[in-house]
């Protein structure tokens, strides 16, 4: 599967879980985009945790960005940008490995999705940790 | 200044609308606290959570306090609502709202009418699908993963409709995606992993487990964990669906 194939089909189901969310129209073409973009990342750093952890990064102050410059809340936009990082074939793959009893392979691959889980809510903080602080550093100055 | 019910009326709508549409427990918090500057009022203190909510406000120290408590039972991702109450509350904190005003347009949102069933089925199919050529899905496989979105979806509002409780709709969906998924994958052989994992992206609460763990960095140590436990047990639930359906197929695939 060529890479840009997965970039876009990345981006469009972004774009359709906005729909399903009902979200904004004007925030849907944001969210898909960096979705897509984020999703590149990860395939970019060969789908480890780091590459969770920097895509994520990027998709939170993507999103923190263009939720400062539209005043949105920033919900609007990470809720269906990040969906496509959720590591979902980690979860399936587990599960097969356990139904077919083989619990050290069903093991490291929980392991590994955990770890990708926690990539991603480390990634995500820090995103928005760094924005709230700046948020109060201007109502202080002005 | 307005009745001290009224704006209490407005804010208490306003956090409620935040919590039930998606919006974290810290957004409601902060809606609460700059709807209730925008007020005039100097004495408010709010806790919320998953659940519920509880808001005391007073003019100032020693006057009679008004609380309501508030509890919250409806979880739904809605963003456009989520997005015009934060609208409102963002009008209200410049002083530019009253609290008539912000409490008949609160109501508004409230009352809205929700998207259609039938898009919201289309839309959650079409997802799943192209989430199933993202994780490397031929075309074969795209048209599975959109037969699943669309049944899952079309199952899981008929669930809600008979008060079954969300986390056992994960159940069914994860059961009857990896049912439908093997029962095609003998009609015609598929790649299993992208349309199965590809279809209940979706439902997997991804997001509710980075807030949760969000929440319990910051400090909100109540609704972190009650968010970790839910989001935990809503993948559990989906994965022991799998788990059954692929054990019942459990030699033939």
């Amino acid at each position: 599967m060529h890479w840009s194939v997965q970039i876009i089909s990345c981006a469009l189901a972004a774009f359709f879980f906005a729909l399903l969310l009902n979200q904004p129209r004007k925030t849907m073409l944001f969210s898909a985009l960096f979705a897509g973009l984020g999703y590149g990342i990860f395939l970019l750093l060969g789908q480890s945790t780091l590459g969770y952890f920097c895509a994520t990064l990027f998709i939170g102050v993507a999103c923190e960005i263009c939720a400062r410059l539209m005043k949105k809340i920033s919900t609007l936009f990470i809720t269906s940008a990040l969906i496509p990082l959720v590591p979902g074939v980690g979860l399936y793959r587990t599960m097969r490995y356990l139904v077919q009893g083989e619990y050290h392979m069903a093991i490291s691959c929980g392991t590994d999705t955990l770890m990708g889980i926690c990539a991603i809510a480390l990634g995500i903080t820090i995103s928005s940790v760094l924005f709230a602080n700046i948020r109060k550093r201007e109502r202080t100055v002005s | 200044m307005a009745d001290m019910n009224v704006m209490l009326d407005a804010v208490c709508l306003a956090a409620r609308l935040t919590l039930e549409n998606g919006g974290e427990t810290y957004r409601a918090e902060d809606t609460v606290e700059h709807m209730c500057k925008g007020f005039g009022i100097s004495h408010a203190d709010v806790l919320a959570l998953p659940t519920g909510l509880m808001v005391t406000i007073s003019e100032k120290d020693g006057c009679t306090a008004h609380t309501r408590l508030i509890r919250v039972r409806k979880r739904d991702t809605n963003l456009s609502r989520l997005d015009d109450c934060n609208a409102v509350s963002r009008q209200v904190a410049r002083g530019e709202m009253s609290a008539e005003d912000a409490l008949k347009k609160l109501k508004e949102i409230q009352n809205a009418p929700v998207p259609k069933l039938l898009w919201q089925v289309l839309f959650g199919a079409l997802s799943a699908a192209f989430f199933c050529v993202m994780l490397g899905g031929a075309a074969e496989d795209f048209i599975v993963a959109f037969l699943c979105g669309l049944l899952i979806h079309c199952v899981l509002p008929l669930l809600g409709r008979c008060h079954v409780p969300g986390m056992l709709g994960g159940l069914f969906a994860g059961f009857l995606t990896a049912q439908l998924t093997l029962i095609c994958n003998t009609i015609y052989p598929i790649h299993l992993e992208p349309a199965i994992s590809g279809a209940i992206l979706p439902l997997l609460s991804g997001l509710a487990t980075t807030n949760a763990i969000r929440d319990t960095i910051k400090g909100d140590l109540v609704s972190g964990s009650a968010r970790i436990s839910e989001a935990v047990l809503t993948a559990a639930l989906l994965a022991v669906g799998i788990c059954i359906a692929l054990s019942m197929w459990e030699g033939r695939i």
